[in-house]
């Protein structure tokens, strides 16, 4: 058993931090926080330098976490600009592909998820945006919250409900996906300014009018969007743990950085050393489970329970991470980069499913386990 | 008295007070109600509250606005305290009580390292980069020099002012002096130990603060789970929220009652130590139980999140605070390795 990343993996490692010291300065990080602009002009280097590979997984893992390190505001934002993109490798047809998938992956598109709703966030199955079968395909009518990427993606991959629930059990059937592009007559999307943090990403709610959906834009199965969509999680929520992994390591470096500046006899104390033994400690442990979910998720083998503990650890120990380092610093953290990354972090016991839906997740596949045994 | 002017002219006004600051207007009420100088005796222009209200006052002010009730705490416990106890600047005083003008405190105690301001002679010089409110009308500012401390009333050289973490009603920022000190502006020689311990003496206040700020983020938490439906029930009919929600209420309804007992100060630092990490946990509760609406300033709660961390930075060192109590309640050679 090795523990050990392929070397090519570990050389885009290497070429992903180089690129993110170098491209995320320190006024870029503060001026993207600042006017929560989208970072459109380093997302395009990021797509030259050849970062956005989702046919290689773990590249785009590796880079997701030093990127974060460095700065998770613009780093989440260029690498999700192919949001969803997996969907589309998955259950897409052909033309979709050509359509929507290769542009994306070339740079020349950007897509989004649109799943959560004002009154759904965690309860995909409670959504209520509506598409329903006209004589010439579809009509689109709904509103979407939280939605990244919303104002300045191309297309959003979007799940409705296209028939009611059968029953109060299975409220996750008839919900439907489809690909809807921001362009169209009836897409409303408004940018929602005043986050807490990860303010170079694009956040936006977005009404849905009557909008026509041609019936080659629905993917996979109608009525079956819900399961697209956690086959789709399971991803994405790996590429989350690695984004708090990455946040939560560039705390660690600014500590150090900190501890580097002041006198020995600071580092020596066994309390800052207890702390930082602590953190280290927390921080390797989320990488290695992070990797474990990955390495599931990415050989077509994925474990649901593996990747919300991930998840949801990871999360944890970023938050963590951060409430240590300040207890260390202290005040003068303040206007610091370590500051950023403590509001940064928040986010990621929220977004792709909350901490609260991980451990739901993960109880039910072990109650599972509890009721083989029996 | 305290709790109708909070709830009348704060709480409908607190997200605009943090984006405007804190106006003349609410800086005259503070003055009006005699919180400015509240807890000076009534012979030196207080109003000869004492101290266990006037911690309750900074509670009820910090559960609608968190950044009024430090200014409260700053305006007087920092600075007309400090004047009194320097039995001096009876003017600066009333000027500062009627809300007229403003001071703040320049000083290092709180940081891990001493900030380079010194004292050579009368040349004043050096810079803070961690000043609540610089651009307030007074400073008084902590002085090293070789051998004693000095506090001295100057003004700053230049001041940049950043965007704080949190309290953003209330500047922050760097702020430089360069002057000669007239003899009559040292106001307190040996200042680092007098301030050191009137920090710590009034912990308790800064505990206040915390636990109104952790009382109104639970609040507005059990009010949403009472409004939002997940999986078609409401939020605080799951489990795990109402348990979160009833255990952070217990903890800080015992943490009062503590606040209203602490009689001595390694209570108080104790207390203050407990108190800050309650409200970074209650506004971490109520951010999370808020979800993506929380993450958004429109609803106010992602502020406790940040003022929470803001008021620990700006009131406390974890290490010199557990090591002044170490010190105190296990052995003088505690926490010493």
């Amino acid at each position: 058993m090795s523990f050990e990343l392929p070397q090519e993996v570990e050389e885009t490692r290497k070429r992903a931090r180089d690129f993110a010291l170098r491209e995320f300065t320190n006024e870029l990080i503060e001026h993207f926080d600042e006017t929560e602009e989208y970072p459109n002009e380093i997302r395009k280097k990021v797509f030259d330098a050849g970062f956005i590979t989702i046919e290689n997984p773990w590249n785009m893992l590796v880079t997701m976490e030093e990127f974060c390190r460095v700065d998770p505001g613009i780093g989440l934002s260029t690498l999700a600009s192919v949001f969803g993109s997996e969907i589309l490798l998955l259950y897409g047809t052909d033309e979709q592909k050509e359509k929507y998938l290769y542009p994306t992956l070339k740079g020349e598109k950007i897509s989004a998820v649109a799943v959560t709703e004002p009154g759904a966030g965690s309860d995909v199955a409670g959504i209520s945006s509506r598409i329903e079968k006209t004589e010439k395909g579809w009509m689109l009518n709904g509103h979407k919250m939280f939605i990244t990427n919303g104002t300045v993606a191309d297309h959003y991959y979007l799940l409705a409900r296209s028939a009611p629930p059968p029953s109060k059990e299975k409220r996750h059937h008839g919900l439907t996906l489809a690909i809807v592009e921001r362009r169209w007559n009836g897409v409303n999307p408004v940018k929602l300014k005043g986050k807490l943090g990860m303010r170079a990403t694009d956040t936006a709610e977005i009404t849905f009018e009557n909008v026509a959906v041609p019936n080659e834009n629905i993917v996979g199965e109608e009525g079956k969007g819900f399961y697209i969509i956690m086959t789709f999680f399971n991803i994405s929520r790996v590429y989350v743990a690695a984004q708090s992994v990455g946040t939560a390591q560039g705390i660690l470096d600014l500590l150090l950085e900190y501890l580097a500046e002041k006198p020995a006899s600071f580092r020596e104390m066994e309390y800052v050393q207890f702390a930082l033994a602590e953190i280290s400690a927390l921080i390797e442990a989320a990488r290695n489970i992070t990797y474990k979910a990955a390495t599931k998720v990415f050989s077509f083998n994925p474990d649901p329970a593996l990747t919300s503990m991930a998840k949801y650890y990871a999360a944890e120990i970023a938050n963590q991470v951060a409430n240590t380092a300040f207890k260390i610093v202290g005040i003068e953290a303040s206007g610091s980069k370590l500051e950023k990354l403590y509001r940064d972090a928040k986010i990621t016991e929220i977004w792709e499913g909350t901490s609260e839906i991980e451990k739901l997740v993960i109880s039910r596949m072990i109650l599972k386990k509890i009721q083989e045994v029996k | 008295m305290i709790e109708q002017f909070a709830k009348e002219e704060l709480e409908n006004v607190a997200q605009k007070i943090e984006k405007e600051g804190i106006s003349k207007d609410i800086r005259k009420r503070l003055a009006e109600l005699g919180l400015l100088a509240a807890t000076l005796p009534q012979s030196e222009n207080g109003s000869g509250i004492d101290r266990r209200s006037f911690s309750l006052v900074l509670m009820t002010i910090a559960k609608y606005s968190a950044s009024v009730a430090y200014f409260t705490y700053l305006q007087n416990t920092l600075v007309n305290e400090i004047l009194s106890k320097a039995q001096k600047r009876k003017e600066e005083i009333i000027k500062i009580a009627s809300g007229e003008s403003t001071g703040t405190l320049v000083h290092d105690l709180n940081l891990n390292f001493p900030q380079e301001v010194y004292i050579k002679g009368y040349e004043l010089y050096g810079s803070n980069s961690f000043v609540i409110l610089p651009d307030a009308d007074l400073h008084l500012v902590l002085a090293r020099s070789e051998s004693p401390s000095y506090l001295i009333m100057a003004n700053p050289v230049k001041i940049e002012k950043k965007k704080p973490l949190g309290f953003r009603a209330i500047s922050f920022g760097v702020a430089s002096y360069k002057q000669t000190i007239e003899e009559d502006r040292i106001i307190l020689k040996d200042a680092d130990s007098l301030l050191k311990s009137h920090f710590f003496d009034t912990s308790d206040q800064i505990a206040a603060i915390a636990l109104g700020m952790s009382e109104s983020a639970v609040e507005k938490a059990i009010e949403y789970s009472k409004e939002r439906k997940a999986f078609e029930s409401y939020l605080y009919e799951f489990q795990p929220i109402s348990a979160v929600l009833t255990d952070m209420k217990g903890r800080i309804e015992e943490m009062k009652k503590a606040l209203m007992l602490s009689e001595v100060v390694q209570d108080r630092i104790l207390l203050k130590l407990n108190a800050l990490e309650l409200s970074r946990l209650a506004s971490r509760v109520a951010l999370q139980i808020h979800g993506g609406y929380g993450y958004l300033e429109d609803l106010g709660v992602e502020r406790y999140y940040r003022d929470s961390m803001f008021l620990t930075m700006l009131s406390s060192n974890y290490i010199k605070d557990i090591k002044t109590v170490s010190k105190e309640i296990i052995s003088p050679d505690a926490f010493k390795i």
